[in-house]
């Protein structure tokens, strides 16, 4: 870059930039202070702040795999997963149903049902927790990965999100699908799924990250250490009598806090676009 | 009984009536254009026969069977809309695929039949492009080819060309009528543009507030309309309408006064017992421009009126006067015919003038037609 080019950045975009760094900074900051205390020896003192770089990467490994093998940590790991990955599923293909007959159909109290489903939008989930999870215990799922994912299944804010979408689907394609001999459950399939793909893999990452991040739910479902999930497990290491040492406790956090952080960066662009979309394009 | 037939077709949206008394008989191979203003009906009347719409009285039927509560896709039509409506998703092929698929026909059946439209329509290097990477006419040809594939008894397209612009539209409204000629099928048509009317129509159906206004062959609507609706929207420019009264009606014809203010003439009708107001209408290229000192032709009706407006188009030209009581009148003027502005005089050719009742209605002789 020549002097003349240097010049010609103009203060604003400067300013800008540096603005942008320093909030990144400080998000990023507690992340890596993380990682860096689990990457020390350990009996490293915490108290030398701030920790600025990791000191021993062995020390960290070691950490991770004692995590792994003496506690149950995997076994949380996989419960985890599977709830994801059956609530996202769920999520995906109840919202993506419902969303379709809201959006591109015309039916008897169309308008009074996505008013009530939008209404409970406004229900705190503190309220709604104690019926659920009476309702749930009746059923005799406590304990159960079902009851643990069935709750989450009807998503108000995913169905909103989608029906938003679907709507921006143009009526003469519907039509055309139907004179071309599709039948309902063609359209939904072959002309309205692939055409809101953007919004199903958005709501896919906002699910995920709800459900991993999810404590309460699991909590009271959940008694039986065999059913813990991630957070439940974090929340044991965190607890004043587990007698772990901070780096250890840093080291179940981090272990906890990698999935959502690898499927943000993957997936970042596609999560923009999708909450950008839903905002013009209803 | 016709290919198609639509019998006291009604249809309406709540207390809101869309179409009234409809009928109609499309015979086998028509091209057959639905014209008219902006909700008139004739776009509804299009989704009825397809299906899209349901019919709240009367019966459509096709080939003899009444269709009214067969799905869409079971009709045997193919409907191009003017949207398109292609999947962006998808590519050319699968786009025009796409009901052949949906009725799970085999592969090699599919592929043979969107080669064929292929060639038809000249898809073949577009196949695997997707909508976004097509132009507005590809896109057309795609969603005619989607229609063909299905190999319906009647296409039906619903202002297909709207959206593309003037030079296109022209060149996919020849290959329109040349794809009729090739394939033979029964094609109906809506637009609002006559023009586009005109020039494809076998029949031509006017329709105007949910009612059709007059059924026929674009030069008869055109020489002969029923109407004073018909007479106005058929035309570009449109038909002059000179307010006048009848003064009396005997064996030679009908006198009628105080045209365009003062002018008087006899029109060769009989019409027994017509007095009153009336409309007079001429279309402009009745009207020849007298230049200069030209004399009036014998017998003759003359206009006269102040010039305001000279539209020229190359080939002719078009002068706009306002004549005495305020009347506006478009006269067809050649390229010699140098009209800059003041007084302008036309004669009229009589026997081509129509006549309107007050309540819109064509007076004709008691034989029907006035020639």
């Amino acid at each position: 870059m020549t002097s003349q080019s240097l010049r010609r950045i103009p203060v604003w975009s400067l300013a800008k930039w540096g603005l942008a760094l320093m909030i990144a900074a400080i998000a990023l900051f507690p992340i890596w202070w993380m990682i860096n205390v689990v990457f020390a020896l350990p009996g490293e003192p915490v108290s030398i702040n701030p920790r600025l770089w990791p000191t021993s990467i062995p020390a960290g490994i070691e950490k991770i795999h004692l995590i792994f093998t003496e506690t149950d940590y995997l076994r949380a790991y996989g419960i985890s997963l599977l709830y994801a990955a059956f609530t996202i599923a769920g999520v995906l293909l109840i919202g993506s149903l419902a969303a379709f007959e809201f959006a591109l159909f015309e039916f008897p109290g169309r308008s009074l049902l996505f008013g009530i489903v939008m209404l409970s939008l406004m229900v705190p989930t503190a309220v709604t927790i104690i019926p659920t999870y009476l309702l749930t215990s009746q059923l005799g799922w406590l304990n159960t990965m079902r009851g643990l994912v069935v709750p989450g299944l009807a998503s108000a804010f995913g169905l909103f999100m989608l029906v938003q979408f679907m709507r921006a689907i143009p009526k003469d394609m519907i039509e055309a699908a139907r004179l071309d001999g599709a039948s309902h459950i063609q359209i939904y399939r072959h002309v309205a799924l692939p055409l809101c793909r953007n919004a199903l893999v958005t709501l896919a990452i906002l699910t995920f990250m709800q459900t991993w991040g999810n404590y309460m739910w699991p909590l009271i479902i959940g008694t039986k250490p065999e059913m813990y999930t991630v957070g439940q497990v974090v929340g044991l290491f965190n607890s004043p009598l587990s007698h772990q040492t901070v780096d250890m406790v840093m080291t179940a956090n981090l272990l906890a806090a990698i999935p959502p952080l690898l499927f943000f960066l993957i997936f970042q662009r596609k999560i923009v676009e999708g909450i950008a979309m839903s905002g013009t394009k209803g | 009984m016709a290919f198609l037939d639509i019998s006291s077709v009604s249809k309406a949206f709540g207390t809101l009536s869309v179409l009234d008394d409809v009928n109609l008989s499309i015979d086998r191979g028509e091209f057959v254009v639905f014209v008219g203003p902006s909700g008139c009906g004739k776009s509804t009347l299009l989704r009825m026969i397809s299906g899209l719409e349901t019919v709240s009285s009367g019966t459509i039927s096709i080939e003899g069977e009444i269709v009214n509560e067969v799905e869409p896709a079971l009709r045997g039509t193919a409907m191009v809309f003017q949207s398109y409506a292609l999947y962006p998703h998808m590519t050319t092929f699968q786009n025009v695929s796409f009901g052949l698929r949906m009725a799970h026909r085999p592969r090699e059946v599919i592929a043979k039949k969107v080669q064929q439209a292929a060639a038809i329509l000249r898809l073949d290097k577009l196949l695997e492009r997707k909508p976004a990477q097509l132009s507005g006419g590809q896109k057309q040809r795609v969603a005619i080819g989607r229609a063909i594939v299905r190999e319906p008894r009647v296409f039906l397209f619903d202002e297909p060309l709207s959206n593309l612009d003037a030079e296109l539209r022209v060149q996919m409204r020849a290959e329109l009528m040349d794809l009729h000629k090739r394939l033979g099928t029964t094609m109906i048509y809506v637009t609002h543009d006559q023009v586009e009317a005109m020039t494809l129509a076998d029949k031509m159906v006017v329709m105007n507030g949910g009612r059709v206004q007059q059924v026929g062959k674009p030069l008869e609507i055109y020489d002969d309309p029923d109407n004073r609706f018909v007479a106005g929207f058929v035309g570009s420019p449109k038909m002059n309408f000179l307010p006048a009264y009848a003064i009396d009606a005997s064996s030679e014809g009908v006198r009628i006064g105080g045209i365009g203010g003062q002018a008087e003439t006899v029109l060769p009708l009989f019409v027994p017992g017509l007095t009153g107001k009336v409309e007079f209408g001429l279309r402009p290229e009745h009207l020849s421009p007298l230049l200069g000192d030209a004399p009036q032709p014998e017998g003759g009706l003359l206009l006269e009126g102040k010039v305001k407006l000279v539209e020229e188009l190359g080939a002719e030209s078009f002068v706009h006067m306002d004549l005495v009581d305020g009347t506006r009148v478009t006269v067809r003027a050649g390229r010699d015919a140098a009209v800059t502005g003041g007084t302008f005089r036309a004669s009229v050719d009589v026997r081509r003038a129509l006549l309107f009742a007050r309540d819109g209605q064509r007076v004709r002789g008691p034989s029907g037609s006035r020639k």
